[in-house]
């Protein structure tokens, strides 16, 4: 016969207690963050847009530099955002914290508002370390530079870069019996090759947003939604690197040029296509989304840059079945670019060790690891080469590059420091003026002049 | 012997847990929230004392006028349909059945319930893409052209609402299922010897009878109808244009975007009393609507 059991209610508890009391011990690091690698130490951190895979991908980087520089720990550090605007939030908050990483891998869109409030200039170290520099500098397209100047100053190397060109889908093509465009097309033989392809695709797909969106249509048109000027300065930075060269310190977005009649001109020309059933009305999001529409012969046209390459191979589409081109000319075939680099905070406790980061990741060795595969176009033309993109990109990839050296006027995405505020009333007032007759055109240009006037008349805080 | 000072003692150990995670995690962030109204702040500088200044913005602020509009229109129009259609499937499922039929639908209209609106909003936005979505491709073998759902500002509005609807109307359904369990059946048995029967017995029976349950329904629904957010964000982000923004958005976007912590605090103040009126109002309407046996 079984004996009854002798364990109280008591003991029971304080086993339980105890229990819990063990697992917490043991699970200490875990809680309390401490088994992340790096954490607790003094490291370099680093901070990039993506998922945990991300970082875990740039650590072959971290790994090499560290062997050059074993006396500089380095954590690199992910965060997960929808866009770039959605990510400078979040670091923002982090400062805000008092958790803000050293170095930020940043974007055209976000250039702007880290340099005029958290990056810190390079320019003494750019002079300090001129020699070492000047291979990067030649291997790199003085534009790509152009557009991490802000008032002068240098803020970032650019290490990738896409400009947004014009992807065409040759199966469709084929199918309807047209032909591939050549590279002095303009908008009219746009407009025709759309109305050519018959079928289930549609002929131009494109995103509502800063990239790729409206503005490579202003561009081509000679004309923008925001007021463009250059600052003055940078001319020692100039004359040291790029000897010739007649560059400015930077772009300067002052304003709202939205009532200019190219930028109505521009709407109108896109109104038209969706009108026609040539083009859709622009969806938000990002263009990967697209990759496999674009693969699967259902999207005729798009505008992407380079970073399209590997996804359509992993979408399973050859390399002869589409092709790029530049973006079909207008008054100008002035196209639109965002380039990407690592910004060192100004908040940085290690600036010296942080400048170590950033010359070591602008080498080739490191860029060489950073992009093994065509996912972005470098921005060191050396590297855009045959062995980049060999049975994965498409027969003309070389305007990936070319693009800015056949349209010098070439300019960044126009992303002043007040970017997140002016991207949401271009895409609001885009998709408003895209939905409607005329008439919604004019009145959304005049919303859209309005949202801009308020932000740019918004004293700045700092 | 445990006295009565032991036993309010541990009674208070036992609460301390929760109310520090609410002091904490709920209290806190209301009172900094209100604070933070009447100033000016962008996370990374100091806060500047602004006054009411962001709140006579806000009368002016085109956004945010429309963005109040757009959430009255969704929820007049997204907790009529959650609460009829909700009603409606809970009077069919209540109804004579076999009771795994019974328990299959009450289960398949509470199951969207327990997914995450942002994927379910991410596949919604894939199946009511114009081009390629499988409403459209549906349509289409009836001969109708492809309706632009998403990015069309008449319709834009009707799929978030739709989507939503879709999602959230299995919790006003398992209460109105439990308030019809508790009507007794000698209520209809009665109702029938007088001749109502159908229209007239829901009526006259069953609506009066589950009225306290209409009431917490709506309450709820009105509240969450209130604070929209997911649905909207992920579907159209507001757009096109403003058309489905609704004042949670902009009060996301007003914190997370363009930093503005102040008018995003001031926003959700003018929200919270607007809660707390719109369910003040409804308890007042129920001493007129809602009968209690």
């Amino acid at each position: 016969m079984a004996s009854p059991s002798t364990l109280t209610r008591r003991a029971l508890l304080g086993a339980g207690g105890a229990a819990a009391l063990a697992g917490t011990v043991a699970a200490w690091p875990r809680l309390t963050g401490a088994d992340i690698p790096g954490r607790g130490q003094d490291a370099l951190t680093i901070l990039i847009l993506g998922t945990s895979q991300d970082a875990a991908g740039r650590q072959q980087i971290a790994d090499a530099f560290m062997e050059t520089h074993p006396d500089i720990p380095v954590l690199i550090q992910s965060v997960q955002a929808t866009d770039w605007g959605d990510f400078f939030a979040k670091i923002l908050t982090m400062v805000a914290s008092g958790t803000q990483p050293d170095i930020v891998y940043t974007a055209t869109e976000g250039a702007q508002l880290f340099a005029e409030r958290l990056a810190l200039p390079l320019d003494d170290y750019l002079l300090r370390d001129a020699e070492e520099m000047r291979d990067y500098f030649e291997d790199v397209h003085p534009s790509l530079v152009e557009a991490f100047m802000y008032k002068g100053s240098l803020f970032q190397l650019p290490l990738d870069f896409n400009a947004a060109n014009m992807y065409l889908n040759l199966d469709v093509i084929e199918r309807n019996g047209l032909e591939m465009p050549g590279e002095e097309w303009t908008k009219d033989d746009f407009t025709e090759l759309l109305r050519g392809m018959k079928g289930d695709a549609t002929p131009y797909y494109w995103t509502n947003r800063l990239f790729g969106g409206i503005v490579p249509w202003l561009y081509v048109n000679d004309t923008s939604f925001l007021i463009e000027e250059r600052a003055a300065g940078g001319e020692g930075f100039w004359s040291t690197f790029y000897p010739g060269e007649q560059r400015s310190g930077g772009y300067l977005w002052t304003g709202s040029n939205a009532t200019d009649d190219r930028v109505h001109e521009s709407f109108e020309y896109l109104r038209g296509l969706v009108g026609e059933g040539l083009a859709v009305r622009p969806e938000e999001g990002g263009g990967n989304t697209l990759v496999g529409l674009f693969a699967s012969g259902r999207i005729g046209t798009t505008p992407a840059g380079g970073y399209w390459v590997q996804g359509l191979a992993e979408g399973g589409m050859r390399p002869e079945q589409y092709d790029v081109q530049f973006f079909p000319k207008w008054r100008s075939q002035r196209h639109q670019f965002g380039a990407a680099g690592y910004a060192v905070m100004k908040t940085t406790d290690k600036p010296d060790q942080a400048w170590e980061w950033i010359k070591y990741t602008a080498s080739k060795e490191a860029m060489e690891l950073a992009f093994p595969t065509p996912s972005t176009t470098p921005t060191r033309r050396s590297m855009v080469s045959d062995s980049l993109y060999t049975g994965v990109g498409p027969e003309h990839w070389s305007r990936f590059y070319e693009t800015l050296d056949r349209f010098p006027d070439t300019g960044p995405i126009p992303a002043p420091p007040q970017q997140a505020a002016v991207e949401t009333a271009l895409i609001r007032n885009v998709s408003t003026a895209l939905s409607g007759g005329p008439d919604l055109v004019a009145r959304s240009l005049a919303s859209l002049d309005a949202d801009l006037r308020d932000v740019f008349a918004e004293e700045d805080p700092s | 012997m445990t006295t009565d000072r032991d036993s309010a003692l541990l009674r208070w150990l036992f609460l301390a847990p929760t109310m520090l995670g609410i002091g904490i995690f709920v209290v806190l962030p209301i009172v900094g929230s209100l604070v933070l109204a009447f100033f000016r702040w962008d996370i990374i500088t100091a806060p500047q004392f602004v006054g009411l200044a962001n709140f006579t913005a806000m009368a002016t602020d085109r956004t945010v006028g429309i963005s109040f509009l757009n959430t009255a229109v969704f929820v007049l129009f997204a907790v009529t349909a959650q609460l009829v259609v909700a009603m409606l499937l809970a009077v069919l499922v209540s109804s004579r059945m076999p009771g795994w039929l019974r328990v299959f639908f009450r289960s398949t209209f509470f199951f969207p319930l327990v997914l995450s609106a942002a994927s379910v909003s991410i596949l919604m936005k894939y199946l009511f893409n114009e081009s390629y979505g499988v409403i459209n491709w549906l349509l289409s073998l009836l001969g109708i052209p492809a309706v632009p759902w998403l990015t069309s500002p008449q319709w834009a509005m009707v799929v978030v609402i739709a989507v939503y609807v879709w999602q959230n109307f299995g919790f006003s359904f398992l209460l109105f299922v439990g308030g019809l369990s508790a009507i007794p059946t000698e209520v209809y048995e009665a109702g029938s010897i007088d001749g109502a029967t159908g229209w007239r017995q829901f009526r006259h029976l069953t609506l009066p009878l589950v009225s306290p349950t209409v009431l917490v329904a709506s309450v709820m629904a009105i509240i969450s109808a209130l604070q929209v957010f997911d649905q909207p964000y992920v579907l159209t982000r507001g757009g096109p244009g403003d058309s489905t923004r609704t004042v949670v958005m902009v009060i996301y976007e007003s914190a997370f975007r363009e930093l503005e912590f102040g008018r995003a605090s001031a926003i959700g103040l003018v929200l919270m009393i607007l809660i707390m009126l719109v369910t003040a109002v409804q308890f007042r309407l129920a001493r007129r609507f809602v009968f209690y046996q």
